[in-house]
């Protein structure tokens, strides 16, 4: 194993690491344009320039992306050399770009800044026109190319190749006139095609809906977990206003490494749709009408508890979703089975299509928390599927859906009218909830704290960026209102730390995460449910 | 305690009288009275002249082509203390190479401090501290100064940064037509 120096310090690698990488475990930034960890080595932008001490080379620079450490090497990363090496680079890359910093969305997340203003020079020597580019080219519905900000560092290029597995990008020209294009006769068309944007080190490739809404430093960016499918990526979410601006990936081996699909990406507009719930709604004389949420949650309760004294548990059907927080789930099953002792326990299945990577075929994404948990139908106990027909038999008389509708289903969509009751919580008004007796306020993955367990079992975190609408509460508390209303002698459950602990302490599979180690920017932002992957 | 004694002046028949004094200061009014320089001016009849460098109602310009100066990049939004500008930026149409413009701008001159700041931050020198300080309004909406108030009471200034023109006239490049 090479044994190699640093800035002076000295550190032990595999055979086989580059110096960036060893550099990169040491803490020191090289700085590095073309050069990713998840991609392959290019060594094309040449900014990632160290001074070789030993081995003496017949030049005292190289890139340290390509440079495999070997033992005895000492290497200066900040040497006046090697910023001179990078000062001359960042010159050449500067020529003829347009440097419209005010305009480019990348502005506050740029390279080209960081590095100008750490080794560039104020002004530049160049008074000649500088070279004009093709400029708002369309790459796809959703990606703007820019070819004068563009420093032909090919990781798109290679991001197509490598990672989304369609070469749909290329380098197209020569010299100066080189430019990134889609490859002739084809289309980008990959559902990956929209990390480009992120991988972009400059400003020209920008994603067209986030294009020009806000600058990046205005933006307030809380880690949180992807709920459009089953995988759970890591993402960060950048809010301003109390509105979602834009979604991105967030680093995490385990889970995603650094992509995410763009239909998760994009799929945030829902929660600002114009039918959220800003209000709890309760049926007086046939009509749902705005009612006070406490106020509703005793009513909930009252309704299933009158019902259960009345007709017992068997008549009672309950809806858990599979798109809430493993908390939420749990505190649903304490209230449903443990309070009420409802047996006919399901959860509405969401599948779609799926790949090999990152998207999976399901597309609700704590299916596997809700299982776990035990959100199923008890052997036989009434499920989703046979649930208009017990209704039709009398067999269902009562139901409570939480976070959930049938609206897919008109045949269960139209038992609803015939049951004693129905409570709802949601975040929108869905034709479901419109048959309600009951309606509870929820809120979206955005507004929430919690979290959901992904199809390999590891437990990410929501986290909560932005306010819920009017009176919405996050659903962990509605359902805390319901069991406390069941359980007044009893200490309330409603903080998702604390639900999280009992939830270890119910269920095995939870045991042994502590829920304050999920919260993390950097390292292990995922634990694994230990019983879960089998 | 240590003190000190202080001797009663010793008044003349005439101090004592108090009159000669009173007249004097008479007098003197009716002096300044008659040949004063005036300092009052009749606003608003009369228009207030303000100095050089007065730091009056942030505005927007446009240039000697009636172009919007500004380019929405948000510094002075960011910059500003009180919070009282908001840019909302917008996408230019056509192939100009300025991309990017202020689809709304506005102003809270209720929150604004007239500080400059956001005259001394911006790249495109598309906002000035005007002259103007006579504004009103009903209510606080009325008070909050859209993008084309703004760029009515800041007029049109030729001079200064005009980073996409001097490309753009030359029409060509010396690596061959512009594509």
């Amino acid at each position: 194993m090479p044994t190699l120096t640093i800035d002076g310090r000295e550190i032990t690698v595999e055979p086989g690491t580059t110096v960036i990488r060893a550099a990169e475990m040491l803490g020191i930034h090289i700085p590095r344009y073309c050069w990713h960890p998840g991609l392959s080595i290019a060594g094309n932008c040449r900014i990632c320039q160290v001074e070789v001490v030993k081995p003496k080379l017949r030049f005292p620079c190289t890139v340290s992306c390509n440079l495999v450490a070997s033992d005895g090497m000492e290497i200066l990363t900040d040497s006046e050399a090697a910023r001179k090496a990078r000062a001359d680079v960042m010159e050449f890359l500067l020529l003829n770009h347009p440097l419209d910093c005010p305009i480019c969305d990348q502005a506050g997340e740029c390279l080209l800044q960081e590095y100008s203003y750490a080794v560039g020079r104020d002004k530049s020597r160049f008074d000649e026109e500088k070279v004009h580019k093709s400029k708002r080219v369309r790459f796809s519905e959703e990606i703007v190319y820019d070819g004068e900000r563009c420093i032909l560092c090919t990781r798109c290029v290679r991001f197509m190749k490598e990672v989304a597995g369609e070469e749909q990008l290329a380098v197209v020209e020569r010299g100066d006139h080189a430019e990134i294009a889609v490859a002739y006769g084809r289309e980008l068309t990959s559902p990956y095609s929209m990390n480009i944007v992120d991988l972009c080190p400059v400003g020209a490739l920008t994603s067209a809906d986030f294009r020009f809404k806000s600058r990046v430093w205005f933006l307030t960016n809380v880690p949180s977990t992807c709920t459009s499918c089953a995988r759970g990526c890591s993402i960060t979410v950048g809010a301003r206003w109390e509105k979602i601006q834009r979604l991105t990936p967030r680093e995490n081996p385990d889970v995603n490494r650094w992509w995410m699909c763009d239909h998760g990406r994009l799929n945030w507009k829902y929660v600002h749709a114009p039918d959220r719930l800003g209000k709890a709604l309760v049926k007086d004389a046939g009509r749902l009408a705005p009612a006070d949420t406490d106020e509703a949650v005793r009513r909930a309760h009252q309704l299933v508890n009158r019902f259960v004294t009345k007709r017992g548990a068997d008549g009672l059907f309950g809806l858990v979703s599979a798109r809430l927080t493993n908390e939420e789930i749990f505190l649903a099953r304490e209230y449903l089975a443990g309070v009420a002792g409802v047996k006919n326990l399901d959860v509405r299945p969401r599948t779609g299509e799926g790949d090999d990577f990152l998207i999976t075929a399901d597309k609700n994404p704590n299916s596997l928390g809700a299982s776990l948990i035990g959100i199923a139908p008890e052997e036989g106990a009434v499920g989703l599927e046979g649930f208009a027909e017990a209704v039709k038999a009398g067999r269902i008389r009562g139901a409570v859906f939480f976070g959930e509708d049938v609206d897919h289903d008109p045949e269960a969509l139209a038992a609803l009218d015939s049951l004693e009751f129905l409570v709802v919580m949601d975040y929108h008004l869905t034709e479901t909830a419109r048959k309600a007796d009951v309606v509870l306020p929820g809120v979206t993955w955005a507004e929430k704290e919690g979290t959901i367990t992904n199809v390999d079992g590891w437990v990410s975190r929501l986290n909560r960026a932005i306010r819920p609408p009017g009176e919405a509460r996050p659903d962990l508390s509605l359902l805390g209102g319901l069991l406390a209303a069941a359980r007044p002698e009893e200490e309330g459950l409603d903080r998702p730390e604390a639900v999280f602990e009992a939830l270890g302490k119910a269920v095995p599979a939870f045991a042994g995460i502590r829920y304050a180690d999920l919260y993390s920017r950097s390292g292990r932002v995922a634990v694994k449910a230990a019983a879960a992957a089998d | 305690m240590a003190y000190k004694t202080v001797e009663r002046p010793v008044l003349t028949t005439a101090e004592k009288l108090y009159l000669p004094a009173v007249m004097k200061g008479l007098g003197l009014t009716l002096k300044y009275f008659l040949k004063r320089k005036k300092f009052t001016r009749q606003y608003p009849e009369e228009p207030t002249v303000v100095p050089e460098g007065y730091r009056g109602l942030p505005s927007l310009v446009k240039d000697d082509e009636g172009r919007v100066k500004c380019v929405a990049c948000s510094m002075c939004e960011w910059v500003c203390p009180p919070e009282a500008i908001r840019v909302i930026p917008g996408e230019l149409p056509g192939d100009d190479p300025v991309e990017k413009g202020p689809k709304e701008f506005e102003l809270d001159t209720l929150r604004c401090i007239f500080c400059g700041l956001c005259e001394e931050a911006c790249p495109e020198e598309a906002i000035f501290l005007s002259e103007t300080f006579e504004y009103c309004g009903r209510s606080r909406e009325e008070m909050i100064f859209g993008k084309e108030k703004l760029l009515e009471i800041g007029g049109v200034r030729a001079e200064g940064v005009k980073k996409w023109k001097k490309e753009a006239d030359a029409g060509f490049s010396r690596k061959g037509p512009r594509r």
